[in-house]
């Protein structure tokens, strides 16, 4: 009996090892790639202009401890405000099935992080339009569908994420699926948008507009004046379907001084929309600058020198704040991208893809912190 | 009587005999010697496999083939970044990397016809077949070696440390400790300076607008030494005398040319190319032209 007892303990252990490793192995084959991030504690924004802002690209950003990297070293600029992608194709990928994961983690770290998130939507999925289409192209008969992912969009994110954009410049055919643009199309699809928006939560804000700077002449076939765009979604009847005017204020190769003139594109052209929403009873609407800035590509022709560049950012956010009183954020593009693009898109970055700031986020930085 | 032929048969039946006893799988039984042969003959098929398709596919190449028989070189170009690839008063492509072209056709004995690209969109001309290879300035990007292929490098535009005629304690940058440094406020070589101030604080580092501002402050002695990319160094050049680089690049940026990943044999003609006139003294001589020197 003793014997038997002692060969069944022999076998109890050999076995008791077997599943210690196998659970060892087991829990290997599962556990997520990577350490484990924490969100951390909140953290407050130091800052001399609180209207400092930046449009970061985390959209394709897979690891979380670089999205927590990438907020930390916004808030360590000091800048208050992001603006990020959230992709309508990403997140709904069969109708009416949501999935917030990857969304979720970028909210609750620029959270923690102090940041105040404006969310910009659009990326049609592929059930939502026609095969062999783009993902900006959005039929208007699904048109419904992007209201019904507005909705939920921002009842998930209620508390969370108090800024929505209403798709990305309507007034290029690229970002129109290709085709003709089309301000009257655009109009319905923000008086869906901003009905489902307000039905999810009454208090969010409806950024609409975010045009393209361009002085595409009439009839082009590849987008239409943000000002010409502009006045007739006016005239559609857009006025009670935004809060906020979206603007992108690019400088191209003039400094944030240089005067608006409806016949160039410059960082100040921002004003020449503020008068287009005053002469249409919006006077009383503020603009954010969810896009612009200056870029240092060494040959790329609407590019300025590194040092004209940190003159001119830095002085863009000191303009907005101290002259244009109806400007809430100026939020320029683009922090950081997750991996180079090895094109003149590099030269608008503060951050190289493995998080070495440039001279220009030291800048930026130095000026928040009033140095 | 046992004929030549019914001796032959029976050696071949022995033989088939050895042979299906060898490899008999009825009852099959993995002898290890069987399974040696087995794997080594295995191992050799594919070997012999790979070498055969490789060199298939090595001698196949439509676009040297094509440019052979048309005798016409689609180069891809952005004309925009003077002294390589400019436009003249005629609309004409002309420059450093026009003249490397048209050497390298001469070579060839083809004609070369100008493909003007926007310089992010070069690459993809490649693959979309709108040219045949890509000379406009165009540095190495390692992450896309598996797309297209590069030549061997033809000009090197990188980061140097330029220092006055004459200075014979500087020549690298740790000895630039306890001097003063000048750079382009926000450029490369500012971002260089930085790094080295951080391991060496007491170098003073000195901004200025541009790298010939820079450079006219070594110049004048007011910097010790500065960080300039090698287009800028030789603009200034032209127009100066008394500085000149140390060291090799501190951040290397090669210039070369890219050609499809599927044309290996236009590949290798512009490397024997390239090494022939780097050798006659022809990229020497283009570098007067374009640069003065």
């Amino acid at each position: 009996m003793t014997k038997w007892k002692q060969l069944l303990r022999r076998r109890g252990r050999r076995w008791a090892k077997r599943l210690a490793l196998f659970a060892v192995l087991f829990g290997l084959l599962i556990a997520p790639y990577g350490p484990v991030v924490l969100v951390g504690p909140p953290q407050i924004v130091q800052t001399r202009n609180p209207g400092i802002g930046v449009h970061t690209r985390l959209t394709d950003e897979v690891e979380e401890r670089k999205i927590k990297r990438t907020l930390e070293m916004v808030r360590e600029m000091g800048a208050s405000w992001i603006v990020e992608y959230f992709p309508w194709g990403y997140s709904e990928r069969k109708p009416g099935r949501f999935n917030w994961d990857h969304a979720d983690m970028v909210v609750d770290h620029a959270l923690a992080q102090g940041l105040t998130v404006i969310a910009r939507l659009g990326f049609v999925p592929q059930w939502a339009r026609p095969k062999e289409t783009f993902d900006t192209f959005l039929p208007a008969e699904n048109f419904e569908c992007f209201g019904d992912y507005v909705y939920a969009f921002v009842e998930h994110f209620r508390g969370r994420v108090a800024h929505i954009i209403i798709w990305n410049e309507p007034n290029l055919s690229l970002e129109w699926g290709y085709r003709p643009v089309d301000p009257e199309g655009y109009v319905e699809l923000l008086k869906i948008a901003y009905d489902q928006a307000k039905a999810a939560n009454p208090d969010v804000q409806v950024l609409g507009g975010a045009l393209a700077p361009t002085l595409a002449p009439s009839g082009s076939e590849w987008g239409m004046d943000d000002l010409v765009f502009l006045q007739r979604m006016y005239d559609a009847g857009a006025a009670p379907y935004f809060d906020v005017l979206a603007v992108h204020a690019y400088g191209w190769k003039f400094p944030p001084d240089a005067p608006a003139e409806s016949d160039a594109v410059n960082f100040a052209r921002t004003e020449l929309l503020r008068e287009i929403m005053v002469r249409n009873g919006d006077g009383h609407k503020p603009i954010i600058i969810t896009e612009g800035g200056w870029n240092d590509h060494p040959r790329w022709t609407k590019a300025v020198r590194p040092g004209q560049r940190m003159t001119y950012t830095v002085r863009a956010y000191e303009k907005a704040q101290q002259e244009w009183d109806w400007c809430q954020a100026v939020c320029l593009w683009a922090f950081r991208y997750p991996w180079p693009a090895q094109t003149h898109q590099d030269y608008f970055t503060f951050v190289s893809a493995d998080f070495v700031p440039k001279p220009i986020y030291l800048e930026v930085q130095r000026y928040a912190r009033g140095e | 009587m046992e004929t030549e032929e019914s001796r032959g048969l029976k050696e071949l039946s022995g033989l088939m005999g050895r042979f299906s006893r060898f490899w008999s799988i009825r009852p099959f039984r993995w002898s290890r010697k069987r399974a040696l042969v087995t794997t080594a003959l295995a191992l050799l098929l594919v070997v012999v496999g790979v070498l055969l398709w490789r060199s298939a596919h090595r001698s196949e190449d439509r676009v040297w083939e094509r440019i052979q028989r048309s005798g016409v070189w689609r180069v891809g170009m952005d004309p925009s970044f003077p002294p390589f690839e400019s436009l003249d008063e005629n609309g004409r492509p002309v420059g450093y990397d026009v003249d490397l072209a048209q050497a390298i056709a001469t070579c060839w004995g083809v004609e070369v016809s100008f493909e003007g690209i926007g310089f992010d969109g070069l690459l993809a001309a490649l693959w979309a077949d709108k040219a045949d290879s890509v000379i406009s300035a165009l540095p190495v990007d390692p992450r896309l070696a598996r797309d297209v292929a590069y030549s061997v490098p033809y000009f090197e535009a990188g980061l140097l440390l330029v220092v006055a005629e004459g200075t014979t304690d500087i020549a690298a940058p740790d000895d630039l400790a306890g001097r003063r440094l000048a750079v382009e406020w926000g450029s490369e070589g500012d971002v260089q300076g930085r790094e080295l101030r951080r391991r060496l604080p007491d170098v003073s580092l000195l901004p200025f607008p541009h790298p010939q501002d820079a450079l006219t402050a070594v110049v004048a002695g007011e910097a010790d030494g500065a960080l300039v990319d090698a287009i800028s160094l030789r603009q200034f050049r032209q127009q100066h005398v008394g500085v000149h680089a140390v060291g090799a690049p501190l951040v290397s940026v090669p210039y070369v040319v890219a050609v499809p990943r599927h044309a290996p044999r236009l590949l290798e003609a512009v490397n024997d190319a390239l090494v022939d006139l780097r050798e006659e003294g022809a990229l020497q001589r283009l570098e007067e032209t374009w640069f003065g020197q």
